[in-house]
């Protein structure tokens, strides 16, 4: 894999798994109504990781329910269903609401995609700072991967995060900027401390 | 690429764990090491084996 962090592009001959063309697939239709950037476990998985896995995480920008209706559409037309509901109303609540719907083939629940509109600001600046990943048969649009590694490490925290994290790390040691991490792991504590704060208040609340 | 003269020039080792997520995380470095230093059709050749083994198209 050749990473240019300067054009923050990485081209790879990698052999094309079926999870690979399966996300190919669904990015292709996607693309052609929202600009998006695919976050999480599937990003460590792309680059290397020997893993597999239940759902790749997508973040889409903040569309119009006219607009969402032409991507569902297509989606519906093109083999893949909503695994949270069936109508376009429905489904876009769910995403106003700051929730995340899932789509996957028809009638195959499992790989599916995740896909949500990004809530906090830290969230949307993942559209700031994307790396392209240009593959045999088409490009994908990635986080950063210092993103990725903070993320993982200091806010999800899973043995399986870690894990990603890590691969990510050493896979591209030299590469990585640790001053961006660490600017990245400020944002999440404060993330991580209001969130514990709103769910004390909630409780203390139920309790009055 | 220096990929064929990294792989004669130093073989890389897995280091066992102590403990099960040790032996994991270890097993994370030797493979990312092996990604490293590797084409890219080699590495990804075994790891569609994982991953096809969940996804058949």
């Amino acid at each position: 894999m050749e990473y240019n962090k300067e054009k923050k592009e990485i081209i790879t001959d990698r052999e094309l798994s079926n999870l690979d063309k399966l996300v190919l697939k669904f990015i292709k239709i996607l693309e052609k109504h929202v600009d998006y950037v695919i976050i999480s476990g599937y990003v460590s998985i792309l680059l290397g990781r020997s893993r597999a896995t239940e759902d790749v995480d997508v973040f889409i920008n903040k569309i119009h329910i006219n607009v969402f209706s032409k991507l569902y559409d297509e989606l519906i037309n093109s083999g893949f269903w909503c695994l949270n509901a069936e109508k376009v109303k429905d489904i876009y609540s769910f995403l106003e609401d700051g929730l995340a719907v899932r789509f996957s083939e028809e009638g195959k629940p499992v790989p599916n995609f995740e896909v949500k509109f990004p809530k906090r600001d830290v969230d949307k600046e993942t559209f700031n700072d994307f790396i392209i990943v240009k593959l045999n048969e088409g490009k994908l649009k990635i986080s950063s991967l210092e993103r990725q590694i903070a993320f993982k490490r200091y806010y999800l925290c899973s043995d399986k995060d870690i894990e990603d994290a890590l691969h990510i790390e050493k896979t591209f040691k030299n590469q990585i900027s640790f001053k961006e991490i660490e600017r990245l792991k400020n944002i999440i504590e404060r993330i991580k401390k209001d969130e514990k704060n709103k769910k004390f208040f909630t409780f203390s609340k139920q309790e009055i | 690429m220096k990929i064929d003269k990294i792989k004669k020039e130093k073989r890389i080792f897995l280091k066992p764990g102590k403990t099960n997520k040790e032996d994991r995380l270890n097993f994370v470095k030797f493979w990312a090491e092996y990604v490293r230093t590797h084409s890219d059709k080699e590495w990804s050749k075994q790891q569609n084996i994982v991953i096809n083994s969940q996804i058949k198209r």
